[in-house]
Order: structure tokens, then sequence, then C-alpha cells
């Protein structure tokens, strides 16, 4: 399979280095796998023969690779040419039109290149366009990686539970928020100095609105309603309210009576992003930088998944994303 | 709708079959049946029934026959399943106007204010609903904080 990555960032330089690591493990399954292209936002590498995994692990950016670093319109030339199979979308995420991640993945699609990505972003502008466009071109558009990073929420439903009713949803899904209201509980610390940290500690974006804001957990909920429950929902039809007037007394208030404040994606027949009394006993309750995601469905009842949400983590949901279309396209042929 | 109907019957054999059949007549469906045959007072068993009845109506029409039928009517009160909830308010929070308009039909069983003076008081409150009024309890709860302009912060 030919693979083309688009973004040379945090998640891509780190899945460059995962490939690397897990060459072998890939191989087995496809002998022919070789990365020919990485993007970054001012130009590409190329080689159909395939790049050298082990020295593009060791650039941070992609001009340092070798002269053959072309400057231009990268990912869209690397997709035109028309010889890759997948692409892996990891460019920065942007809610607000879904660019440029957005135009690349229909661009791919419509080129019948499948279509991984982790990118949460276009997925929440026009998660229908995008999943129907792949479905017409008789591609795979996986995206695991786009909510509670390395917890396998969409393969283990639509895999495992295909025979269930998804009822609600409920989850712990950012994981900047969780610590901040984790140190507020543990720490009794206000919620001021607890950004503070987290900024420190280079948890949250830039702009930490995207985090505290509920905006971040607000993208994932549209996600999971749409791609789990069969939803046709839009960010704006996300009622959000976020953690910044938690108090520090609030937090207090609730500990006496046996609870947790934790900001909640709630998903039934409504959409709900709000601050949330959470039962400490209860499987959802999970602290610092976790994630959790609870699911109630009419077969299988509750089933409570915990791991970690974001960081170098989410290649874990990548890799296991294009190993998939691998190994299915390997199958169907 | 369910019943708890506590009657009184005479410490004789057949009694309690006789008693069952106007229960039956009116569609109660007993749900549990508690005869305490060692407690007789002044040769009378006390019998406490919970049934589910199609509606007050019928447990009325009941009672009337079981009267008619000499048998003393103890207790006969509609059993209320009820749901405790706590609510976390920060921001401006009348107490008074949380009762009226917030959680009428609710009854509260305890509540805690934290920093009653500032911007960001913070009130915690522990209520009991009918459970069939829950949802609308908290959403008259969450209207409410809306208009306030305070936070309000529920259960999952």
């Amino acid at each position: 399979m030919n693979v083309i990555i688009a973004g040379f960032g945090f998640i891509g330089r780190k899945l460059v280095r995962t490939f690397h690591k897990k060459i072998d493990l890939i191989k087995n399954v496809d002998s022919k796998f070789k990365i020919i292209g990485v993007s970054d936002s001012k130009g590409y590498l190329y080689d159909l023969n395939g790049l050298d995994l082990k020295k593009l692990s060791s650039v941070k950016r992609l001009s340092e690779y070798s002269e053959e670093y072309k400057e231009g319109r990268s990912t869209e030339e690397m997709i035109e040419k028309g010889e890759a199979n997948l692409m892996i979308e990891v460019t920065p995420t942007n809610v607000n039109d879904g660019e440029p991640g957005l135009s690349f993945m229909k661009a791919a699609l419509k080129k019948g290149i499948h279509v991984v990505t982790s990118n949460k972003g276009p997925l929440v502008v026009a998660f229908r366009e995008l999943t129907s466009l792949a479905k017409r071109n008789d591609c795979f558009l996986l995206y695991e990686g786009t909510v509670a990073g390395a917890i396998p929420i969409f393969s283990l439903i639509k895999r495992c539970l295909q025979g269930d009713t998804i009822r609600r949803i409920m989850g712990i899904l950012n994981g900047t928020t969780n610590y901040i209201l984790s140190r507020m509980y543990f720490e009794g610390t206000s919620f001021e100095l607890a950004l503070k940290e987290a900024r420190e500690r280079g948890l949250t974006e830039r702009d930490p609105s995207y985090d505290v804001d509920g905006i971040d957990a607000a993208c994932k909920a549209v996600i999971l309603a749409n791609a789990l429950m069969n939803r046709n929902v839009k960010f704006k039809d996300v009622k959000r309210t976020g953690i910044r007037r938690v108090t520090q007394e609030a937090i207090s208030l609730a500990k006496k009576s046996k609870f947790a404040i934790k900001l909640v994606s709630m998903i039934d027949k409504r959409i709900e992003v709000s601050p949330k009394l959470v039962p400490i006993n209860h499987p959802l309750c999970v602290h610092s930088t976790l994630n959790a995601i609870h699911i109630e469905t009419d077969l299988a009842r509750e089933i409570t998944l915990i791991g970690r949400g974001a960081g170098e983590e989410t290649v874990s949901a990548v890799l296991n994303d294009v190993l998939t279309v691998i190994k299915e396209t390997a199958s169907s042929v | 709708m369910k019943f708890d109907l506590t009657i009184a019957l005479a410490d004789r054999p057949g009694q309690l079959i006789k008693a069952l059949k106007p229960i039956a007549k009116y569609g109660g469906n007993i749900i549990s049946i508690i005869h305490e045959r060692e407690n007789p007072s002044d040769g009378f068993v006390p019998v406490s029934l919970v049934v589910d009845f199609p509606s007050k109506w019928n447990l009325q029409k009941t009672i009337s026959d079981l009267r008619n039928m000499g048998i003393t009517i103890i207790r006969a009160e509609e059993i209320v399943d009820t749901s405790r909830i706590i609510a976390i308010l920060v921001g401006k929070a009348n107490l008074k106007d949380i009762i009226q308009r917030g959680i009428k039909n609710a009854k509260i069983i305890g509540f805690e204010v934290s920093d009653p003076v500032s911007e960001d008081a913070c009130l915690k409150l522990e209520i009991e609903v009918p459970t069939r009024l829950l949802d609308e309890t908290l959403e008259n709860l969450r209207r409410m904080a809306e208009s306030e302009g305070s936070l309000i912060i529920l259960p999952i």
C-alpha cells in the first residue's frame, strides 16, 4: 500500500517514528507498505519507491530530509499524482471551516484514496458529506483518533456491538479540563491556578477557551452522535457550558456529598456539554488527564472505556485504522 | 398507580379470600401481601397489601365494597416513587424563587450555602421529587438558573 501523510506536526512526526519502529509488524500485514509522501503547510517530500523512515524519523522539519523537498501546494499535488492508496490526514484542527483538512479529504476520497485521520475539524463541519463521499467512491474513512485519543470507541461499537442500539453516551472527552477539575478536587486549588498549571505543563491549546469553554468536548460529541447514533448534528446543535464558573466552593460542596464535578459530554435526546456531578464511585469518574466514555445500549446495557485521550497516544488509534484499511482492502481484492 | 392498602380482618378462616374479591373486581393487581396472623388484636388481624390499581377511582370503589363487607380500612395511601437529587448553583440564587418556580412538587431535604455574599455564591440543594416529575423538575431548575445567569451543576 502506498501511503501519504498530510501534516508533519506533533502527531505527524510521532506517526512516522511509530511506522519506523513497527515496520516489521506492518510489513507482515502488507509487504508492499511504504510511505511515498509527506507534506507540511509549505511543501512536501515524495518518492514513489518509499521514503526512508529512519531518516524521516530523525528530522523535525521536512526540509531537513533532503533537497528533494518541494515547495508548493504540497498535499493537493501528492493527491493529484494519483499514486497513493491511503492518505493519513493529521493537519491542525480547525473547527470553524474544517480547513485545510476538509479539502484534502474531499480531494483524496474523490480520487478513490482511503482516508485515516485524527483531525476533528473536517468531521465536525462535514460529517455526512465526507461519509457519503467515501461510500460513493468505495473508500474507507476511518477516524478513531478524533475522539478520546487511544480509546477504541468507534472500532468497538462498529465491530463488537453491531446489533446493539446506542441509547446514551456520556463521556469525559477533554483531558485538559479533567486535569484542571482534578487539581481543584484533590489539591483545593482555584480554577485560575489549575489552568495556569495546565498551561505550564503544555496541556492546553494556545487559546485555552478551546478546552475550558467546552469547544473541544462539543466537537467530539458531534462526531460521536453522527457516527454512532445516526444523527445529523452540527456544532451549533450542542448546548455548551464550560468550566470557567466552576468554583472551588462548588467542588468542595460536591465532594461532601461524594460527587466530583466533571465536564461531561452527554448525548441522548439532547446533546450537551456541561459541568456535571459525577458520583465518585461511578466508572466515569476518572481523574487527571484521563478520558472515559460510558455507553448505554439496549442489549449490552452499560460499558465504560477509560484511557488516554490526547497527545502521542492518538498514534495508536491512527496506526490501528491504517492496519484496518490494509487488511480490509487486501481481503476484498 | 401503586397503593398501600392495610385492612383489618376478623381472625376466622376464609376472611382473606373474601377481602381479595373486590380488589380483583376493580382491576387491582396485588404486588405484595403481608398477613400478620401472629399479631391479632381484639380478634382482628392486620393485612398489608401493595396493590397496583388502574386509577384512584378503582381504589375508592374497592374501599367502598370492603367497608360494605364490614372490613375496616386501616390505611389507603398512594405509594409515590421518589428520587433524591443534588444540584449545585453558582451565582445568584434566590431560595424562595427556587422553591416556588424551580422545584414545586419537590421537598427540600437539605441545603448548604458557601460564600453567600460573593458573585459566585454557591448553593447546594438536596431535594426529593416524585420520580415521574424528575425530568420536569430538572428542566425547571435549568431554566431558572439560565434566567438568573447562574451556573447549575446537576448529576449525570
